[in-house]
Order: C-alpha cells, then sequence, then structure tokens
C-alpha cells in the first residue's frame, strides 16, 4: 500500500493531505466544505492536490458530525431505560453548579426528556449479585411504548452494570431483536467504569448521534467507492487512533473529537523521530487554541469529556486525546466594555466577515489585524495573497473599538496594538499553565511543537514568557491535523473499574482482569483489521486511599504487589512532587490500550525543504517586536527556499502556503533533517 | 534600532490600562490553576469532591484581591482577609518573612466552625517592610480537628466551643522554609484521622508555596509598583461596577423575615429578621433585629457569619459574574452588635456556623424583593439537610457516607425555579455516585427521584426536590440535621410555597418515624426516605403559559391532581390540548 490520503473536514474549510510513498510526493489542499453533499468537497480537495481516487490505499477520516449534532441538538429521538427506582439520574446528574453565584444557573436540558425515560425491573448489587431479576414483561411493555411513540434510539444504562453487565447486555439484546429498526447503545458497551450519571450520559449521548452518525460513515464510504474508491475508510477516533467503518456506525460517541486529535498524533510521530522526550503540542487555530503535554513519545488520554463544556454541558465517558483549550485565536475579537475593561475573545469574527483587514464588513479588530497592523503578518499572507489584508481597515478598527475607548494617542497606536498582543499570549499560557501546573510540570523541562494557522507565529513570544528554550515547526504548520492523520494507528482503550486496597489485592486477579481486557481489544482489532499484530498496555488506575484523583500506573505480566506498590510511588512523585511509603494505596481500575500499527509514511519523505541552496529574502519589512519595545527591519524568507541544515540568527520571518513563522531578534532558527523549523529562544 | 537586553517585556515602561489589563490576567489565573492542583492532590472527600476550601491573593494588608472561582460562596466573606489581617496584628510585617507558613482558625476571628483552618504565606520581593507585596492564602475544611463528635462539626449538642475542637490562634507552621515540629506535632495528635488530615495538609502547604512562587514571577516580570497600581485599579473598577449595580435599585430601608426551625437543644423558633438600606450606591444590611446567640451550634461569629452572609446574598444580586475581591465589597456595611447567631462571642458552640447561612440569604434576598421585583427569586429549600449514615461494617471497617441535600430553588420573573441543588451556601459540589456509595457502605439505594409537586405553583414554578430511599442492609447510625420544615420556602408575588423537606425511618415492623435534627440507631432492612424541599413559586398561578402546564403534565414534574388544584381552568385548558395533540395523559 502506497498512497495514504488524510482528510480533515471542519465547519469553514476541509483539509487534504495526501502522500504518495512510491514518488515520496505530498500534496495538500484546502477548499470550502461542502454541505450537503460533503464528499463532493472532498472530490474537489483530491483534484486540488491531483491525487486519483482509485489509486488510494489508507482513507483516514476526522470529521465533526458527531459533536455538531450533540451541539446543534439534531440528534435521533431517543429513549433511556434505566434500572427502577433511578430514571432522574440523567436530569439530576451530579447537581453541581459551576457559576456558583447565578441565582438561574441551569444547565442545557437532558438529551432525553423525562416522559421517555423509563423503568424496568432489575437490580445488581454493587458486588455484581443479581437481587432482582430482569422483568421481559415490562421491558415488553417499554418495546410497544418504543413503536408507539416513534422512537429512533434507545440506551439503556443500569445500576450496577459496570459490576456485572448481564442485565443491560440481556435488555439490549432484547430491544435489538425486538425493535431491528431503532438504534440501541448499553452503557457497559461503551464504559465499564463505574459512576451511574457518568455511564448513563454516555450511553444517551451514543444512542443520540447514532443513527445519523452511521448514515454519515455509511454514505461517506459508499459515495467514495461510488467515485471508485478501493481501499480501506478508516475513522479518526478521539483517543488518536482510527477506527474501522463497522466500529464508528456501533461507537460513533467515539468521534466525538474525530478532528483535533490529527495535530497531537502527527506532534507523537515528531517528537519520537527528533528523540524529544518532553513535548507542549501548541494548536493556535481561527477561533480556539489547544495545547497537550507528549511526554516520553505519548499523550495522554482522558476518561471523561465534557460535551458543550464542563459549566453548561454534560459528561461522556470516552477516551478523548487529554487537551486544554481556550477562547483564543486568531480571529478572536478585541473589545473594550463598558467597564473600560479589555478582552480577548471568546467571541470570534469566523470567516464571515472576518476580520476587519479581510475587507468585509468586520468593523472589530481581531488578532490577525492586530498581527497586520504589527506588520507581522504580510499582507498578502493569506492564501498566497488571494485573499489581500487592507490594512488601513485593520488600523481603524484598531484606533476605533481599542485606542480611543483606552485613552491611547494616535501616535502610540503600536503599543496599545502590542499591549493587546500581550494580553492575547497570557491567555494562551494559561491553558498551557493548565497542563503543566495542574499536573505539577516545569513548562522549562519542555520543547514547544506548534501548528495551526497561528502556532508559529506567536510560539517565540510564548515560549519566552514560558521560559521554554526550543520551538520546533513541523511542515506544513497550517495543515498539520490532516497531516497528523496519516501518522496514526489502530487504537483501542478498555477499562474496567474495580475498587480495593492495593494490599487485599490478588495480583493474579489484577492480570487475569487485564489478560481479559487484552483478549477482548485483539479480538475487537483482529476483527476490523484482520490479522496484525498488536502491542497491548496494560496500566492501572491507583491512588492514595481517599483521594478522588487517581494516575495510570503501568503495569506488566508478573508484577507483584510491592512493585505495583513502587511504580505507583514514582508515577505519583514525579506528576505532584511528593510521596508517601506507608499511606494506604487502592486500586480503582484496570485499563488496556491495545495498538496495531499499520503502513504510515515515512517522516523523512513528509516535508518540501531542499538539500542544498543558498536562500535570500524576499523581502524586508519592520517588523514589531515585544522584547525590543519597537521595529526592526526584518528579512523575509520562503519556507520552500531554506534547506535542511541552514542556520540563521532572528530577527527573521518564515512565510508559507498556510501560516507565517515569526523569529524574534534575540531568537536564531535552523532547518532540521525533518524539515522541521527549530528555533532557539534567546 | 537598539535592543534593550534588560527590557522587561512589558509595553514601554510606563504605566497603561492595558499592562494593568495583563497583570491581572496573570495574578487571577493563580489561585484557580492551584485550586485545581489541591483538587487533585488533596486526601479527603470533603476537599476533593465537595470543595470545601478556597484559594486567595491578598495584598500586604491582607484586603483580597483575587480568589478561585470555584470554591464555596462561604468563603468569598472574608476567611482569608480575617486571618491575614490577624496574623499581621500578630507579627507586624517585619515578622512575616519568606518561607513562612502560618495557620490560624480562632472562634473569635474566624467565626466558623473550628474545621476551616486559613493557611498563608507572604509574597515578597525582599525582606524589608515595603517587600512585602501580599500573601498567598488557602482555607481548608480539616476533615477532624478534635471535640466531641467524630469529624468535630457534626455535634448536634455542643454548648460551648471547647467540646468541639482545638484552636490554632495564629501559629506558624513553617518558618523560614522549615518546618516547625511542634506545629506538626499538636495537629497530627489532635486529630482523629491524623493520616487523612496530614495528607491534605500536605496538599494545602504545597499550593501555598505554588501560589506564592507563581504570584513572585508576575511580581519579578513587572515589579512590585505596577502590579500595585494594577491591583488599585482593578479594585476601583469592581468597586464601580458594584456601585453602578446599587445605584440602579431604588433608595429606600427594606425588611424581610423568616425562621429556623430551632437550635436542636432549646427548643422553640429562631427569629431571622433583616433590614436592607439602599442609599445611593451603598447599601447597608442591618441584622441587629436578628435572633440572640443560642444555646447550640447553629451559631456563627460576626466575619464568618453576618458578613458572609450579607456579602454572599448581594453578590447573587448584583455581581453574580464579576471577580470577588476587596474593591467589590466596599460599598457594601454589614451591622450585627455582637451576641446575636451571626455574631456570636467567641465561647459559642460554632459546629454548625454555616447552617444557618441560606435562610439569611434567603430573607436578605426577599428584603430586596420590594426594590428589585424583576431580580429576586422565591425562597429555596434553604437547608443543608446533612444526613450521615455511618457504622462498623462487618469486617470491623469504619464507614460513612455524608450527604447535604439537593432541592429545589425559587422561580422568578422571567423563569421556572432551577435545581434540584445544594444550598445557597454551596458551590459546585458534586453528588457521590450511588454506584461509589454501594461499593463502601452497607446500603441500596432503592431510587433517586425528583419529588413531584414539591414547587410552589405560580406564574413560574419552584424548582423540585428529590426524593431518595436508603434500605439498610445493617444495623447502623444515621445523623440528620434538617432545617427549613416550618418555615417553607416561600413564594413571592402569589407564587405558592414549595413543599419542606424531612427525614422518615421505616423500620420493618412498620413503625414510621420523622427525624429533623439527631444522631439515632437505624436497624438491619429499614429504610430511610429522604425528602427535600421545592423551591417557592412566583407570580399568580393564574397566569401560567398552558404550554409550561402541559410540559409539566407531560413530564410528570406536576400530577393532574396539583395542577387542577393550583392552576384550576387552566389546567383542564392544558390536559384538553394534551389530548388534541395525542398526548399520553399520565395516569
Amino acid at each position: 500500500m502506497k498512497v495514504f490520503v488524510g482528510v480533515d473536514i471542519g465547519g469553514t474549510f476541509t483539509d487534504l493531505v495526501g502522500y504518495d510513498a512510491r514518488r515520496n510526493k505530498l500534496s495538500f489542499s484546502k477548499t470550502l466544505t461542502t454541505y450537503p453533499n460533503l464528499v463532493s468537497g472532498v472530490s474537489t480537495c483530491l483534484q486540488a492536490a491531483g491525487v486519483d481516487i482509485d489509486s488510494i490505499d489508507i482513507f483516514k477520516h476526522g470529521t465533526t458530525v458527531v459533536i455538531n449534532t450533540l451541539l446543534e441538538r439534531r440528534g435521533a429521538r431517543t429513549a433511556l431505560v434505566t434500572t427502577s427506582g433511578f430514571r432522574d439520574i440523567l436530569e439530576i446528574g451530579r447537581a453541581g453548579r459551576p457559576v456558583v453565584f447565578d441565582l438561574e444557573y441551569q444547565r442545557k436540558p437532558p438529551l432525553v426528556p423525562r416522559h421517555l425515560r423509563w423503568e424496568v425491573g432489575e437490580r445488581v448489587n454493587a458486588s455484581g449479585e443479581i437481587v432482582r431479576s430482569l422483568d421481559l414483561e415490562e421491558l415488553e411493555i417499554l418495546a410497544k411504548n418504543a413503536e408507539a411513540r416513534g422512537v429512533e434510539a434507545i440506551a439503556v444504562s443500569f445500576i450496577n452494570a459496570y459490576k456485572n453487565p448481564e442485565h443491560e447486555r440481556a435488555a439490549a439484546e432484547f430491544l435489538r431483536r425486538r425493535l431491528p429498526n431503532v438504534y440501541v447503545s448499553a452503557a457497559t458497551e461503551l464504559s465499564r467504569d463505574w459512576f451511574e450519571y457518568e455511564r448513563t450520559a454516555t450511553a444517551v449521548a451514543n444512542s443520540y448521534v447514532g443513527p445519523q452518525a452511521a448514515t454519515y460513515v455509511g454514505n461517506f464510504d459508499s459515495r467514495l467507492k461510488a467515485d471508485g474508491f478501493r481501499g480501506t475508510l478508516l475513522m479518526m477516533s478521539s483517543n488518536g487512533g482510527v477506527m474501522s467503518v463497522g466500529r464508528a456506525m456501533e461507537q460513533p460517541l467515539a468521534l466525538v473529537e474525530s478532528g483535533p486529535v490529527g495535530g497531537c498524533i502527527g506532534a507523537t510521530a515528531y517528537a519520537k523521530a527528533l528523540g524529544i522526550e518532553h513535548v507542549i503540542a501548541f494548536d493556535m487555530g481561527g477561533t480556539t487554541t489547544k495545547c497537550a503535554l507528549i511526554q516520553n513519545f505519548e499523550y495522554e488520554i482522558e476518561n471523561t469529556y465534557h460535551v458543550g463544556g464542563y459549566a453548561y454541558g454534560f459528561p461522556v465517558r470516552t477516551p478523548v486525546l487529554d487537551i486544554v483549550e481556550v477562547g483564543t485565536g486568531g480571529g478572536s475579537i478585541v473589545s473594550v466594555d463598558g467597564n473600560s475593561r479589555l478582552t480577548v475573545g471568546p467571541r470570534s469574527a469566523g470567516s464571515d466577515p472576518g476580520p476587519a483587514c479581510f475587507g468585509r464588513g468586520g468593523l472589530e479588530p481581531t488578532i490577525t489585524d492586530i498581527n497586520l497592523v504589527l506588520d507581522r503578518i504580510g499582507g498578502n499572507a493569506f492564501l498566497r495573497g488571494a485573499l489581500p489584508l487592507n490594512r488601513e481597515a485593520a488600523i481603524r478598527a484598531i484606533e476605533e473599538k481599542v485606542c480611543t475607548p483606552l485613552g491611547f494617542a494616535r501616535d502610540r497606536l503600536d503599543s496599545a496594538a502590542m499591549g493587546v498582543l500581550s494580553l492575547a499570549t497570557a491567555q494562551m499560557m494559561s491553558a498551557i499553565k493548565e497542563i503543566t501546573v495542574e499536573r505539577g510540570k516545569d513548562t522549562r523541562d519542555f520543547q514547544f511543537f506548534v501548528f495551526g494557522g497561528g502556532g508559529s507565529l506567536h510560539a517565540a513570544g510564548i515560549a519566552r514568557e514560558l521560559h521554554i528554550s526550543r520551538v520546533i515547526v513541523p511542515p506544513e504548520p497550517g495543515n498539520f491535523s490532516a497531516l497528523g492523520m496519516l501518522l496514526a494507528d489502530a487504537r483501542m482503550d478498555q477499562s474496567q473499574s474495580m475498587l480495593t486496597n492495593l494490599e487485599e489485592a490478588s495480583s493474579s486477579l489484577i492480570q487475569e482482569s487485564a489478560t481479559e481486557l487484552g483478549q477482548s481489544i485483539s479480538a475487537a482489532l483482529r476483527r476490523d483489521f484482520g490479522n496484525v499484530s498488536i502491542i497491548l498496555d496494560q496500566q492501572l488506575d491507583m491512588r492514595y486511599k481517599g483521594q478522588r484523583h487517581s494516575v495510570l500506573v503501568p503495569v506488566h505480566p508478573g508484577d507483584g504487589l510491592d512493585v505495583i506498590h513502587g511504580n505507583f510511588l514514582k508515577t505519583y512523585l514525579n506528576r505532584y512532587g511528593l510521596d508517601d511509603p506507608v499511606c494506604p494505596v487502592e486500586l480503582i481500575g484496570i485499563r488496556v490500550t491495545g495498538y496495531a500499527t499499520g503502513e504510515r509514511p515515512d517522516l523523512a519523505g513528509l516535508h518540501g525543504a531542499p538539500r542544498a541552496g543558498n536562500p535570500v529574502p524576499v523581502a524586508h519589512r519592520d517588523v514589531y517586536f515585544e522584547e525590543a519595545s519597537g521595529r526592526a527591519r526584518t528579512p523575509v524568507y520562503l519556507r520552500g527556499d531554506l534547506p535542511i541544515g541552514f542556520r540563521c540568527a532572528g530577527p527573521a520571518v518564515i512565510e508559507e502556503f498556510s501560516a507565517t513563522t515569526l523569529v524574534g531578534p534575540r531568537d536564531e532558527f535552523e532547518v532540521g533533517e525533518l524539515g522541521e523549523l527549530r528555533l532557539s529562544i534567546g | 534600532m537598539v535592543f534593550d537586553r534588560n527590557a522587561s517585556g512589558a509595553v514601554g515602561k510606563e504605566f497603561d490600562a492595558i499592562t494593568a489589563e495583563i497583570i491581572m490576567h496573570r495574578l487571577c489565573a493563580i489561585p484557580n490553576l492551584i485550586d485545581k492542583n489541591i483538587t487533585r492532590t488533596a486526601f479527603s472527600i470533603l476537599i476533593s469532591e465537595y470543595k470545601d476550601y478556597a484559594v486567595g491573593v491578598l495584598d500586604s494588608e491582607g484586603r483580597l484581591i483575587a480568589q478561585c472561582s470555584g470554591g464555596l460562596p462561604i468563603f468569598i466573606a472574608n476567611a482569608l482577609s480575617a486571618a491575614v489581617k490577624e496574623g499581621l496584628e500578630v507579627y507586624g510585617k517585619d515578622q512575616l518573612q519568606h518561607g513562612d507558613v502560618v495557620i490560624c482558625n480562632r472562634a473569635a476571628t474566624m467565626g466558623q466552625h473550628l474545621n476551616n483552618v486559613v493557611m498563608y504565606t507572604p509574597v515578597r520581593t525582599s525582606p524589608d517592610e515595603g517587600g512585602l507585596f501580599g500573601f498567598f492564602a488557602i482555607v481548608m475544611h480539616w476533615v477532624d480537628v478534635g471535640g466531641t463528635a467524630v469529624g468535630s462539626s457534626s455535634t448536634t449538642s455542643s454548648t460551648e466551643i471547647f467540646q468541639e475542637g482545638i484552636q490554632f490562634p495564629t501559629m506558624k507552621l513553617l518558618s523560614g522554609g522549615e518546618r516547625v515540629g511542634d506545629v506538626y506535632r499538636l495537629i497530627e495528635c489532635n486529630t482523629r484521622f491524623p493520616k487523612m488530615l496530614m495528607g491534605d495538609l500536605e496538599a494545602q502547604v504545597a499550593g501555598c508555596l505554588m501560589g506564592r512562587n507563581m504570584s513572585m514571577e508576575v511580581l519579578e516580570k513587572y515589579g512590585n509598583e505596577a502590579v500595585r497600581t494594577a491591583v488599585k485599579a482593578f479594585w476601583d473598577r469592581s468597586e464601580a461596577s458594584m456601585r453602578k449595580a446599587i445605584l440602579a435599585a431604588p433608595d429606600g430601608v427594606y425588611s424581610a423575615s423568616s425562621f429556623l426551625d430551632d437550635d436542636g437543644i432549646s427548643g422553640g423558633t429562631i427569629p431571622i429578621e433583616v433590614s436592607v438600606v439602599i442609599e445611593g450606591d451603598e447599601l447597608t444590611i442591618d441584622m441587629s433585629n436578628i435572633a440572640d446567640q443560642v444555646k447550640g451550634p447553629l451559631n456563627a461569629g460576626f466575619e464568618g457569619g453576618a458578613v458572609a452572609a450579607a456579602r454572599i446574598a448581594c453578590k447573587y444580586l448584583f455581581a453574580p459574574l464579576e471577580p470577588a475581591n476587596w474593591g467589590a465589597f466596599r460599598p457594601i456595611h454589614v451591622i450585627c452588635p455582637p451576641g446575636k447567631i451571626l455574631s456570636a462571642l467567641p465561647t459559642a458552640p460554632l459546629a454548625g456556623s454555616g447552617k444557618v447561612i441560606p435562610t439569611v440569604v434567603d430573607t436578605i434576598l426577599r428584603a430586596f424583593a420590594k426594590a428589585l421585583p424583576d431580580k429576586v427569586p422565591a425562597a429555596h429549600h434553604g437547608t443543608y439537610g446533612i444526613h450521615v449514615i455511618f457504622g462498623t461494617d462487618a469486617h470491623g471497617n469504619f464507614f460513612r457516607h455524608l450527604e447535604s441535600t439537593i432541592g429545589g430553588w425559587g422561580a422568578a420573573r422571567a423563569y421556572d425555579g432551577p435545581g434540584p441543588y445544594r444550598s445557597m451556601a454551596h458551590g459546585d459540589t458534586l453528588e457521590v455516585p450511588v454506584e461509589l456509595q454501594e461499593a463502601t457502605c452497607p446500603y441500596i439505594v432503592e431510587q433517586v427521584k425528583l419529588r413531584q409537586d414539591s414547587g410552589g405553583a405560580g406564574a413560574h414554578r419552584g424548582g423540585l426536590g428529590v426524593e431518595k430511599s436508603y434500605r439498610l442492609l445493617q444495623d447502623c447510625s444515621v445523623y440528620i440535621h434538617f432545617e427549613r420544615t416550618k418555615c417553607p420556602p416561600w413564594g413571592l408575588e402569589g407564587g405558592a410555597d414549595g413543599k419542606t423537606g424531612r427525614v422518615e425511618i421505616h423500620g420493618q415492623d412498620h413503625s414510621q418515624r420523622t427525624v429533623l435534627k439527631e444522631i439515632t440507631k437505624a436497624r438491619k432492612g429499614d429504610r430511610v426516605d429522604v425528602f427535600t424541599g421545592g423551591g417557592g413559586g412566583f407570580g399568580e398561578p393564574g397566569s401560567r403559559d398552558i404550554a409550561l402546564i402541559v410540559r409539566d403534565l407531560n413530564e410528570g414534574y406536576v400530577s393532574i391532581a396539583a395542577a387542577k388544584h393550583a392552576y384550576g381552568e387552566l389546567a383542564d385548558q392544558a390536559l384538553a390540548r394534551m389530548r388534541e395533540c395525542g398526548m399520553e395523559i399520565p395516569g
């Protein structure tokens, strides 16, 4: 297999990256997303990139269809079946009030209204023993109800099913048999972790998106095939792996963060190839900035994801790459409120009307306008000049909406603009501090891996503030999410709650459970991908007794309790800087991850940097630099002109199709072996 | 172009509004970061799950600059400031040096139960007086500080503070970065749960020091003076915004009253009378006529009681989304002469200091209702509704489930009452999952459901309470502390009252008793039923939108009987509409 394609269909743009291993040829394209026929947009993209659809062997696809269905509430008419006495769990939730002083505070209503939440007689206790058998007659009545009310999907979630899923499975099978046209999910098919509200919300969300997502994935596949595609379609899963079309149709919730994971996968692959053990991946787009930690060539996975945010949304239990997001991006609107408070974002100008400098009627200044006024980006920075930027419009917007209300005279436009940029920087730094400080990490130990449309433009400034000495800009930073998809393995995570004091645990029981999970994963991966070789990682979820949060501790077959305890202490010390060898330790669960590595491109071929050359600047600009408190004459290079091994002191601007990289006057840069730019922050 | 290698990175050297914004963004982010770190590293469920702590940064006079946004409302009042101000008096600025860490829970200063221990450390750039920028502080509920009851504050019968635990009257836990062993040993042997407490304490110390270091980074970058100026501007802006909100309310004196059931010892209701004086852009909350301090442990001191309740109420009404800081509360004055239930004398029992707050906040809001009729909601269920099931299991292990109930909140002119949530004195406190309860305690939860008809009827209906049933699998002890069973959550402008809460214990012999404030025994096989209150309704029921009545009936939030009773003909019209639309009429 030699031709790979990755496609990221976002709300505004469809990004495509193709790689032909035989010809060592990398191609990119970007088009506006076409509704409702998304595949026709993909066809346009393939043509633009010069890739023949019938030559593609592996087609990887990231989609926002699942998250959009949830956020826009466009899902199926869904019913919920619970243990008798618990239908209101979905509505009551955990009863938290994150917006503490808002008298009106209320979460968005649950996806299933009360009159479609039905109870059935059954009960399993906390040890997994059946204390009341499943009432099939009641279930039959519910099935009739579902038919009568035109229900399209059903979620089944029973108390303590994490301990014994027998009833849940039986009820789901019954409903599937009885209602073949209704989409049915059982909670424990999606998560074997405890906590009834979270598991119930997970089953509900999966059923709610199920019919649409299954149709979307199925149609996508058949449309590609009708156009001549003969390879394999794989879907990007939120855990950073790929999954088969069949599995995506059964567990569409696993696609909830299907889009943003590509960049992290890519960052991980580059970190490994470059031998960088501690990396902060930083993805600055138009409306938000996301960051994640990659340590020892692995990113972390969170088991709980909040659809629609923590404050107003609901949790689901599905493995999602651990990403922290802030509402600051290139399109973020800069404004001053009635109390003279300056804010950047979270409102974004989007692409319509877009920043003031787009000249499409946007009157509010954005971060992009600020960058233009400071000459950090050029007037032809967008789409190779196809979208020329209007500097005067940007200046007008900033003067009117920022300088005047805050009392900055005309001649201090630069320092006002730089101040706004520093505030944006501070906001993005908060996200990075959140993922580091919260975990007891020091940013100085990390290198900064940046991508997205704005990552490389702001990276040097942020790195300096965080005392990070090295910034890495991969090839094609603006298309990096799609590029990263090309590098994704098949991956599956499964976990099982088991609460016990470590000293009372049995290492053979732990291993038995881990083996069971491992076999289930292997069987599933082989079903999807054939007879592939599979690597299994086992981890234990552990904590000091009494704590709420746990850490994941690696465990290997044959490890005794002493070894496990020692590994826990080491992991905890590393994460939080504390250890207590005598404090009792609890085991709360086992997690197993299976990887099946497919063929993927070699990074050495994934860039366009020449081997040799003597690049000269294509222009010079007076760029404003914060560290200089003023402007400096700065050469502008085209990235494609810079050969591997090229080194140069700042200041410098490096432009390419999808992004601009800014090198400060005290910084230096060089082009690395994989075509990456390496900035040393002075 | 000359590059200044020493440039601070700030915009020039001069001070401006944008730099101030950046400084405050960075400073205000620190307590929230430390908050998250503590949730992850703390040991007791009170900290990790209940979030019974708060993190803040204060100036060199002990005035609050910024506080984490997720902590309990009770702490926004004055806990951190009260402790730091006492420390400044005890030591003076020159004796509070880098690396010192001080603790305080003194009843006379804090006025809250002794479990709430404030810890703080100086943030300074040099050892001289001017080098003291301020303090990084964390208040945390310590799991047990001695006294007659397990958990210290769970006593229902204490009559003096000395029965409720040990007091730490401002003492150094660390001195110049070195642990003071004497103090550690003192703490360790005055708690029932040394392991858990010392774990939480370590998280608290680490949080203070980490917060201090991060604050110092901001000082190093921008300089002491620029940060002070930014803080001052920030306070001024919060103050201006609060004044603007107060100015919009019409001047006048407004009062309201309510009452609590009893103090658990003396019997007899406890009157809560408050008046509010709005004068231009300032206001005074006057609690001179509130009940005198009581014999049982329901009192609070002035800072932890009167000031806390007043500030919580004002924040709900005037500045719900603004940052809490010293400036914001400058226009608010509190009067409560010594010896009242919210300004108790230093020896009074304080174990239940917080339990009065929800009703006082409710009553202050009710007083404002006449001035701000579009803003103030009807009453909420108004009680912590603490219930604890505990004992020793078959293997000899101690178990305990502690829960404060969730109930309905009040409706207002623009909305139906939300909930079920905990009380107005709680923050983002999470319910403990049934699966976690059943895995650690010997009972089965038979149901958790919305309590039909518990919300007061009205043009907008009060939020619903819940019903929860525990079936005991062995003999247990049960501690109940319910309030507001006699003064129901009131409606406003013609809206009906919400239902009150109670706890019933049903024996297998068909015996039944209602318990409100007591520690009692329950037998294997008994069922403990917890009913929680609903919120009050707002506006005349006769003006309720029929579509909302249809929704309530279809979802079973309201029964047909109750709807007919409350809404009369409207209910019949709603039922007719449901039949027309082919909706099922609930049995």
